[in-house]
């Protein structure tokens, strides 16, 4: 097991830099000068090749590229201070630069808009589980009846719809046909200084729809394993024994089918933490999705880059917290 | 300033682009016209708010005035109460990247801080027919030029105080403005146009950042005496106490104090309002503050208690909340309109909705080098769609978008209302063709180069506009898409793509209101905007005459000079006068325009009780 | 992909019905199955569009072409068509079936026509160079096992780690100011948007294959070859890739709807496909409070378009998993 562990992480932290490198050199060598954008937007679009130069050289893009590469991964570890042609920013460990649109160091930007991708997650994630699992166990307990089967077509059929689609419609009739004053203002507000309330009703429609969508989905995933559980041995066994229904279906058959479906979940939420760009740009939430929508559009590089380096780190953290969690559940896996 | 409009030949852009603050290109609301302009600086207008009714006119337009003798405090407001808070939504557009008063020069940061929070050498007020009024502010008086306009000497109120109650000095004044020669620090601050071109010394001086200077003792072309600042000049320059109404010319603190670029996200404030927290291309809070005192200030009003300015809003979402009239949009202004709730709005909010004009030009300007013939350049002026143009840019044709006669805006001093073909050139394909025959090109298409900003629908709309209207009067075209401004490309004499183009275009706002600000930048030789490479050396050197002629008729040198080089040349071809729309919540008292600056009127402004 | 098919010419089942091959039994069971013939026919609409957009386009006299704004749009009343070109404001014209376009006035039928062939085109390009990676890789790193196959199966890994949008997303503005210039800047574009989507969507396929291929390595027939000395290229590509037939056609035909919807997607949020004749440009430009108030339906074109083309193709690819799968019966 701590083997194991120890193995995967290993593997990760290899992606990470993998990754790292790889999105490093795509900027390094994607466009024609790296410093164009920062350059552009100071001077007011007046960038001579003498000004790009001396972005270029405090920049370090006059330096190899895997120089300027190591400095980038010590400042993960160490202070550094950056220089932007003649102006200097201070920047803690971890580093990861500074934004060429706000001039801040990205890393407190980047928790500033954690909140609100958080919270969106955490309230859409519920939601999946919330409705998903009952209905799923529901419906397996009553395999082959119409209410199954309507129900089991009808969420094919919404989860076959492209999401960024329903998240759309979702917006457009509840708040413009519908004008529901409820969803009438979207966006994160600060649950402290603005109050729970606002924060709430800011998220609900984002929820909403990420809830219904989905739920669709858990359930399918909750209906199939629970359909399998109950066709196991064991199942068959404490039925003979004369076990209340209940328990056959809550204590051991349930048990058993919430593992593939807590495998599910845990990469599910792990991908809304790393960012939720379409339900961030449908419903103007200004989270870390929006922000490297934001920041592609602004050629903000270091964000970009920052997002993309937080998105996989967290993807590959919950890939193996499930893997972990998967072992512990079910007694079956042997993790070697 | 400037530039204004991003988009392609301008007609479609959201975003003032005086540095190349890129607004959102896609918001879910593509399809919403956003207004937002994009220079600073003044200039005279009028918002013509004839209130409710079916058809809005724009107010007689007359050039500024000036009122050296104005002292504080400013005259109550009728009917103002004190209290509440304003919440300004500003949609498509992210607001300043810095708050430094040195490094501002976009309509919308200059319009928030002149106002509210950093005070400088002059100003400008609203009179009572909505006319701007330059007035001193931190000046006793508007200055005392020579008599070449050579030296300015400007006498420095003693009661004005900084946020933590300490005096605003000379010293200050006379650092604030030493700043403004920074040019590595302020890159796209208006120093670099205007202190750097004018005062004594500025172009061997590096600033006090970059020339380590820190007290900016090795330059002289600023001397201090008692409260009084003298400033010389290398070429007379009228138009100083203009100048002086840009927060560039206003006080720093000394040392390290002011020291770019921290001092950005929270200045210093000697205004009535106070920075209480700033996150970039997001929200800005303003709240009062208790050491500004009404009697040492000419302008400005402390009504409300707090101030909430959201940058970068949907402006669908603005909208929305602007016309549902619920409780958020009571307190609220919005300083855009998308242009499809024009109708409902103009119906439903009457004298709450504010059409201001911007001061601005939209204009397509043909290589002059290239495109040698006046035949051609007016056959594309004839060849250009403007009203289809507006419509698929998302503009409302007469409201947002007017047809223009010249470079010159309305309401500029010594504006002459005269038309280069006896009437207003209209989109018209056979007359462009017969002037493309004229100058012996009727065989084959005439090849026109230009880009466009692709990332933005609206652009690429627009563009598609224009190359119908290019190709059904004899040009053929290629459109080139880019996804960085185009000014990029415009601005850079180096850029490939830049050297192929036989078209651009820049829109352009006033700084003052000044011919001098809107002819030179676009039309002088070696200008940085002019993107015509329109070089006369009769043009180059009356602009320099006027400069120097006395001030009663510099306006009317302007008037006619404007006038000159449209008959004679055609240099340029404007395709719009702009103008913006604001919305004011049901109770937001003395809901006006700022024609200085196309701006809401924040000085004068209050909630209702 | 957890459940994946088990497709074995020897076993028991395929021996019962001998005589047949394995894809003649499932296109009979498709064939009897109604959704999938629904769905397959909503598909073949589709391709049938795709293919011949333009001649339909000239059947109905419509073209792509852009009209000057002011005659076919009112710039006075929000840039909503004027009556006499159809909806929302006037009847039901032949000259524009579909209506026009709020301010511009382009015509809907031709951009949704021709909208309805980028994104096939797309998709099915990306869904075949995708899966070709994937047969390749999942080939490779499945049969060679050991070394090539950890190190491949740690590239599947990572790139499955990649957030697709943000890749893509990444990519859009680099590869403009490449080719910006370029003539044919339009086929770029498209040609890199598929590079994009097949970059980041062949590690299904290279899964499913692999897990194929390490059962059938040690099948009776592949250890015969190797015995006989038959060399690795022969054997991957004679003996064992008629036998990925059905895992190839699964793959393609989950990616075929997901690279719809993701063709669509990148260009509402204004990457991707910029010229305006996609299904995600006309849904971003028709998605504004106004015109979905005024207009719906000029959303509601691109937009039914989309999801009948993602479900359709989902649901036909559900059959097909069902009809190659020899585990189900009927």
């Amino acid at each position: 097991m701590f083997a194991y562990v120890v193995k995967r992480l290993i593997s990760g932290v290899l992606v990470v830099t993998l990754v790292s490198m790889a999105i490093f050199l795509l900027f390094w060598y994607g466009p024609s000068s790296p410093a164009q954008p920062i350059c552009d937007r100071e001077t007011s679009n007046r960038c001579t090749q003498a000004k790009l130069a001396v972005y270029e050289k405090t920049l370090g893009y006059d330096n190899p590229v895997y120089e300027e590469y190591g400095k980038f991964v010590k400042g993960i570890f160490i202070d550094r201070t950056l220089t932007i042609a003649s102006s200097e920013y201070e920047c803690t460990a971890p580093c990861l630069g500074v934004s060429f649109r706000t001039k801040q160091p990205v890393k407190e930007e980047l928790i500033s808009r954690m909140p609100a991708t958080f919270s969106i997650a955490i309230g859409g994630a519920f939601l999946y589980l919330l409705f998903g699992v009952p209905i799923g166990v529901a419906a397996a307990r009553r395999r082959g009846s119409v209410a199954d089967k309507a129900l089991v077509s009808s969420f094919l059929f919404i989860s076959s719809i492209p999401y960024y689609l329903f998240a759309l419609l979702t917006w457009l009739y509840l708040t413009i046909t519908f004008e529901i004053p409820l969803f009438s203002d979207t966006g994160y507000f600060s649950p402290i200084s603005e109050g729970p309330w606002k924060w709430f009703s800011g998220l609900l429609l984002a929820w909403v729809a990420l809830g219904i969508f989905g739920c669709t989905q858990y359930t399918r995933f909750t209906r199939g394993a629970m359909v399998e559980a109950l066709s196991e041995d064991y199942i068959r066994t404490a039925k003979s024994k004369g076990l209340p229904a209940r328990t056959i279906v809550y204590k051991h058959g349930l048990r058993a089918a919430l593992v593939p479906v807590v495998t599910i979940f845990g990469i599910d939420f792990g991908t809304l933490l790393a960012g939720t760009i379409f339900t961030e740009r449908i419903f103007e939430i200004q989270g870390i999705g929006w922000w490297s929508l934001e920041a592609v559009y602004g050629k903000d590089l270091p964000v970009v880059m920052a997002t993309a380096l937080f998105s996989a780190v967290v993807l590959i953290t919950a890939n193996l917290l499930v893997d972990i969690v998967y072992s512990i559940l079910d007694p079956r896996v042997r993790l070697s | 300033m400037h530039v204004t409009g991003d988009a392609v030949l301008g007609e479609n852009k959201k975003e003032r682009l005086d540095s190349m603050k890129r607004n959102k290109p896609l918001a879910l609301v593509a399809g919403a016209a956003l207004l937002t302009l994009a220079a600073c600086g003044g200039g005279s207008s009028d918002d013509g708010e004839t209130g409710g009714g079916e058809e809005r006119e724009f107010g007689g337009q007359e050039g500024g005035t000036k009122d050296a003798e104005r002292q504080g405090p400013a005259p109550e407001v009728e009917g103002a109460a004190a209290g509440g808070t304003i919440t300004v939504y500003l949609p498509g557009d992210p607001g300043p990247d810095t708050l430094d008063p040195t490094g501002g020069w976009s309509v919308t940061g200059n319009s928030i801080q002149q106002a509210l929070t950093s005070r400088s050498l002059t100003q400008y007020i609203r009179d009572e027919e909505g006319q701007p009024v330059l007035v001193p502010d931190l000046a006793t008086d508007l200055g005392t030029p020579n008599e070449d306009f050579t030296e300015w000497t400007f006498t420095i109120r003693d009661d004005a105080t900084w946020e933590d109650g300490q005096p605003v000095t000379a010293e200050e004044v006379a650092f604030g403005i030493c700043r403004s020669l920074d040019s590595e620090a302020f890159p796209s601050g208006p120093g670099t146009e205007y202190s750097k071109h004018y005062f004594e010394g500025a172009e061997d001086y590096e600033g006090p950042y970059t020339g380590k200077d820190p007290k900016c003792e090795a330059w002289d072309g600023i001397s201090v005496e008692g409260q009084d600042i003298t400033i010389t000049m290398s070429t007379p320059f009228p138009d100083m106490d203009y100048w002086g109404a840009f927060m560039a010319m206003g006080p720093a603190p000394l040392g390290n104090a002011s020291k770019p670029p921290n001092y950005g996200q929270k200045p210093l404030a000697n205004g009535p309002y106070k920075v209480e927290s700033y996150k970039p291309n997001e929200e800005l809070v303003l709240v009062k503050n208790d050491q500004w005192s009404g009697d040492s200030d000419p302008g400005r009003h402390q009504y409300a208690d707090e101030w909430v300015f959201k940058f970068n809003q949907d402006q669908a979402k603005v909208d929305e909340i602007m016309l549902s009239g619920n409780s958020d949009s009571q307190t609220a202004v919005s300083t855009a309109l998308g242009s499809g709730n024009y109708n409902d709005a103009n119906s439903q909010l009457g004298e709450r909705l504010v059409q201001q004009t911007s001061q601005c030009v939209s204009t397509l300007t043909p290589d002059y080098n290239k495109i040698k013939e006046i035949e051609v350049r007016k056959a594309l002026a004839y060849a250009y769609p403007y009203e289809d143009v507006w419509i698929s840019g998302g503009e409302v044709p007469g409201v947002t978008r007017t047809y223009a006669n010249s470079v010159m805006p309305p309401g500029m001093a010594g504006k002459k209302e005269f038309q280069v073909d006896g009437e207003q050139i209209k989109y018209d394909p056979e007359k462009a063709k017969e002037l493309l025959a004229e100058a012996g090109y009727g065989d084959k298409p005439y090849e026109i180069t230009m880009v466009y900003y692709e990332v933005d629908p609206l652009a690429k709309d627009a563009q598609d506009q224009i190359t119908k209207g290019f190709e059904a009067s004899g040009f053929s075209v290629k459109a080139i898409p880019v996804q960085e401004s185009p000014y990029n490309i415009w601005l850079d004499p180096d850029n490939k793509v830049n050297k192929t183009l036989n078209l651009r275009g820049v829109n352009w706002c006033s700084d003052w209101p000044s011919g001098s600000t809107m002819l030179p930048p676009l039309l002088k030789g070696e200008a940085v905007y002019n993107t015509a490479f329109f070089d006369e050396a009769s043009v180059n050197e009356e602009m320099d005459a006027i400069a120097t002629m006395p001030i009663e008729e510099q306006a009317d040198a302007w008037g006619a000079l404007d006038e000159r080089i449209m008959t004679e040349y055609f240099p340029i071809i404007p395709t719009a006068f702009r103008n913006d729309l604001f919305v004011f919540g049901e109770k937001i008292g003395n809901p006006t325009g700022d024609g200085s600056i196309g701006a809401p009127n924040y000085k004068d402004l209050y909630v209702m009780q | 992909m957890t459940d994946e098919p088990e497709l074995d010419p020897n076993s028991q089942q395929a021996k019962e019905i001998a005589g047949k091959s394995p894809m003649r039994i499932a296109l009979g069971r498709l064939a009897r199955d109604k959704i999938a013939v629904v769905c397959a026919l909503f598909v073949l609409f589709f391709i049938i569009c795709a293919v011949f957009a333009g001649p339909i386009c000239s059947l109905f006299g419509v073209s792509l072409d852009t009209p000057l704004a002011s005659e076919r749009v009112d710039g006075l009343n929000s840039g909503l068509p004027k009556p006499a070109m159809g909806p929302p404001d006037g009847p039901f014209t032949w000259d524009h079936p579909m209506g026009v376009a709020p301010r511009t006035g382009q015509d809907n039928l031709a951009y949704w026509l021709h909208g309805c062939r980028a994104s096939l085109m797309i998709a099915t390009t990306a869904a075949i160079v995708a899966s070709l990676v994937g047969v390749v890789v999942g080939l490779l790193s499945g049969f060679l096992a050991g070394t090539v196959d950890k190190v491949l199966s740690f590239f599947i890994d990572m790139f499955l780690t990649v957030p697709f949008l943000l890749a893509a997303l990444t990519m859009a503005p680099i590869l403009n100011e490449r080719f910006n210039t370029s003539d044919n800047y339009g086929t770029i574009q498209k040609v890199s948007l598929i590079v994009i989507l097949s970059l980041f969507g062949w590690m299904g396929t290279a899964r499913l294959i692999r897990g194929e291929v390490m059962s059938l390595r040690e099948r009776e027939f592949v250890q015969a070859a190797r015995v006989i000395g038959m060399p690795t290229s022969r054997i991957l590509f004679k003996e064992l890739l008629p036998n990925l037939a059905a895992p190839i056609i699964i793959s393609v035909s989950l990616m075929l709807p997901a690279f719809v919807a993701l063709e669509a997607g990148l260009a509402f949020l204004g990457i991707g496909v910029t010229d305006g004749v996609s299904w995600g440009q006309m849904i971003l430009d028709a998605a504004t409070p106004l015109f979905f108030r005024e207009y719906p339906q000029y959303l509601w074109q691109p937009m039914l378009g989309v999801v009948a083309l993602v479900l359709s193709l989902n649901l036909l690819g559900d059959a097909i998993r069902d009809a190659l799968d020899p585990k189900t019966r009927r």
